[in-house]
């Protein structure tokens, strides 16, 4: 579940849980004009299909901002 | 900070030469209140009705129940700051009331376009629908208003709100110079030690991630209500109307705020049984994980930092502001504030929680029963005799989210409609709780 919101999606028992950017816009921000747009909407996308290989003990959380630099986290 | 409010019982409204109060009677010059409503000049319509309890009578669409409340003496004005009004500090000095009534705020004007806020409130004055609101009990005074068409969302929404405060001011306005038959004094003065000491922590929708604008119309503090810090008032500020303005829900009106029994509890007992310490207004509807987080765990620092030993928690929405709201109760559980949660409850459709994140710490929950009518299975309120406002309503059947999706129809306001889907009895005005 790619989720904004995301330990209300563990909480909630979803296994795979992927953190969206806001709920304005879970898989993207507008903001960033759309060329970063789609490359951060690619990496959420791409974060969920990585999600789905890896076997998880229970609720999981997969970080598509985990590489980026503090800026890049805020910049939503 | 000492504010004493002079309260004038209102039993009977009539319209007549002059506005005036005198023995409950209160006689409006309807003209001359029209004349202050028409000074805007972006209102195109507006009317004066009344509307007494056990009427059969339906008021629709109704954006807002204001009590009347004006400064007699001390700095400001009431309802401060909201639709251009004086931004000074109130809460001081003497305010006057008029006491079992309201101004409605009937307008087809709805908050923003975007994401399913819509009016959806009417009110019946008799029957058992009436029955589960606070207002089938008041003298009702209804300002029809419309403005001009032609101008936005917003400009929209505060001309029809100004048009109701200036409708509140000039019948509070007869008040000034008479002695109020009822008097109240509130002032957080000095108390024993050893009492408790507790905050209220009072969570407010804000429209701004919604609307997507910074200065979108709803409840506001001193006329904001876009997403803030929590904000510390001392609670003669919202007795004055510092927080005011209605939401969504029949429950989130100008008068439930300022008539809110809890908030009044907390301000009556101090002294007695605990010592309160004020109010924190916790704007909710953060739309990332980490803002909720942060903001929990602000307005749970705030908190300890008064030296709060406890706090009472109410919120006036639904949805994901819940978990800035439940994570709030959780960081002051953890710093070692005591909470009790006043909230209605979703449904408990096929086992689902009836709170979107139960938490451990939020472990002191009193419940005003469901959000919905429709989980309440409130009856469809049978036809009336008389309607105030638009002689039509919109309903959008065959959906169990209520507005969002389904068959569009527009009905007599008068014969049998389907209730407005909120209930949501944000601040235990009703009687109705959880089932066990």
């Amino acid at each position: 579940m790619i989720s904004a919101i995301y330990t209300f999606a563990m909480t909630t028992g979803a296994n795979r849980v992927v953190r969206g950017a806001r709920i304005e816009h879970v898989c993207g921000d507008p903001s960033l004009g759309s060329e970063k747009d789609y490359a951060y909407g690619m990496r959420i996308v791409g974060t969920a299909l990585q999600a789905l290989t890896v076997a998880v003990p229970g609720p999981t959380l997969f970080d598509p901002q985990a590489e980026e630099t503090p800026e890049a986290v805020h910049a939503s | 900070m000492r504010l004493e409010l002079g309260s004038f019982p209102v039993r009977t409204i009539a319209f007549g030469p002059a506005t005036r109060w005198a023995d409950g009677r209160l006689t409006v010059d309807k003209a001359a209140a029209l004349a202050e409503v028409r000074r805007d000049a972006r209102i195109a319509s507006a009317d004066l009705e009344v509307a007494a309890p056990g009427e059969s009578v339906r008021i629709w669409p109704v954006r807002d129940v204001i009590e009347p409340r004006i400064k007699v003496d001390g700095p400001g004005q009431c309802y401060p700051a909201i639709c251009g009004r004086d931004v000074a500090t109130v809460g001081q000095g003497r305010t006057h009331r008029l006491s079992g009534m309201g101004v409605v705020e009937v307008s087809s004007v709805n908050w923003h376009d975007s994401g399913g806020d819509f009016v959806e409130t009417y009110l019946d004055m008799a029957g058992p629908f009436a029955a589960m609101y606070p207002y089938q009990r008041l003298q009702l005074l209804c300002l029809v208003v419309e403005p001009d068409p032609a101008l936005s969302d917003e400009s929209r929404n505060d001309a029809v709100h100004k048009a109701a405060l200036a409708v509140s001011d000039h019948v509070a306005r007869a008040t000034i110079s008479l002695t109020p038959p009822e008097r109240e004094t509130f002032e957080l003065g000095p108390c024993d030690p050893a009492l408790p000491r507790v905050v209220y922590i009072w969570g407010v929708h804000s429209p701004q991630a919604m609307s997507g604008s910074l200065t979108a119309f709803c409840t506001a503090t001193y006329g904001l209500t876009q997403l803030t810090a929590p904000w510390l008032l001392h609670p003669n500020e919202i007795v004055d109307g510092a927080l005011t303005g209605p939401y969504r829900t029949a429950f989130a009106m100008s008068w439930t705020v300022a008539n809110n029994p809890l908030f009044l509890d907390l301000c009556r007992r101090h002294g007695r049984d605990w010592s309160f310490l004020g109010v924190i207004v916790l704007r909710t509807e953060w739309t990332t994980q980490h803002e909720k987080q942060m903001i929990a765990n602000q307005t749970a620092k705030t908190a300890k930092m008064l030296g709060a030993q406890g706090a009472v928690v109410t919120w006036d929405a639904g949805g994901n502001e819940f978990i800035e709201v439940v994570r709030t109760i959780q960081a002051c559980e953890r710093l070692g504030v005591k909470t009790v949660f006043l909230t209605s409850e979703d449904d408990a459709t096929d086992g689902a929680p009836t709170m979107l994140e139960p938490l451990p710490e939020a472990d002191a929950i009193v419940s005003t029963s469901f959000f919905k009518n429709v989980t309440l299975g409130v009856a469809d309120p049978p036809p009336v005799r008389r309607v105030i406002g638009l002689d039509r309503k919109v309903i959008h059947r065959g959906s169990g989210v209520g507005l969002h999706g389904g068959a569009d129809s527009a009905l007599p306001t008068s014969g049998t409609l389907p209730p407005p889907w909120r209930y949501d009895d944000h601040y235990g005005f009703g009687t109705l709780s959880c089932i066990e």
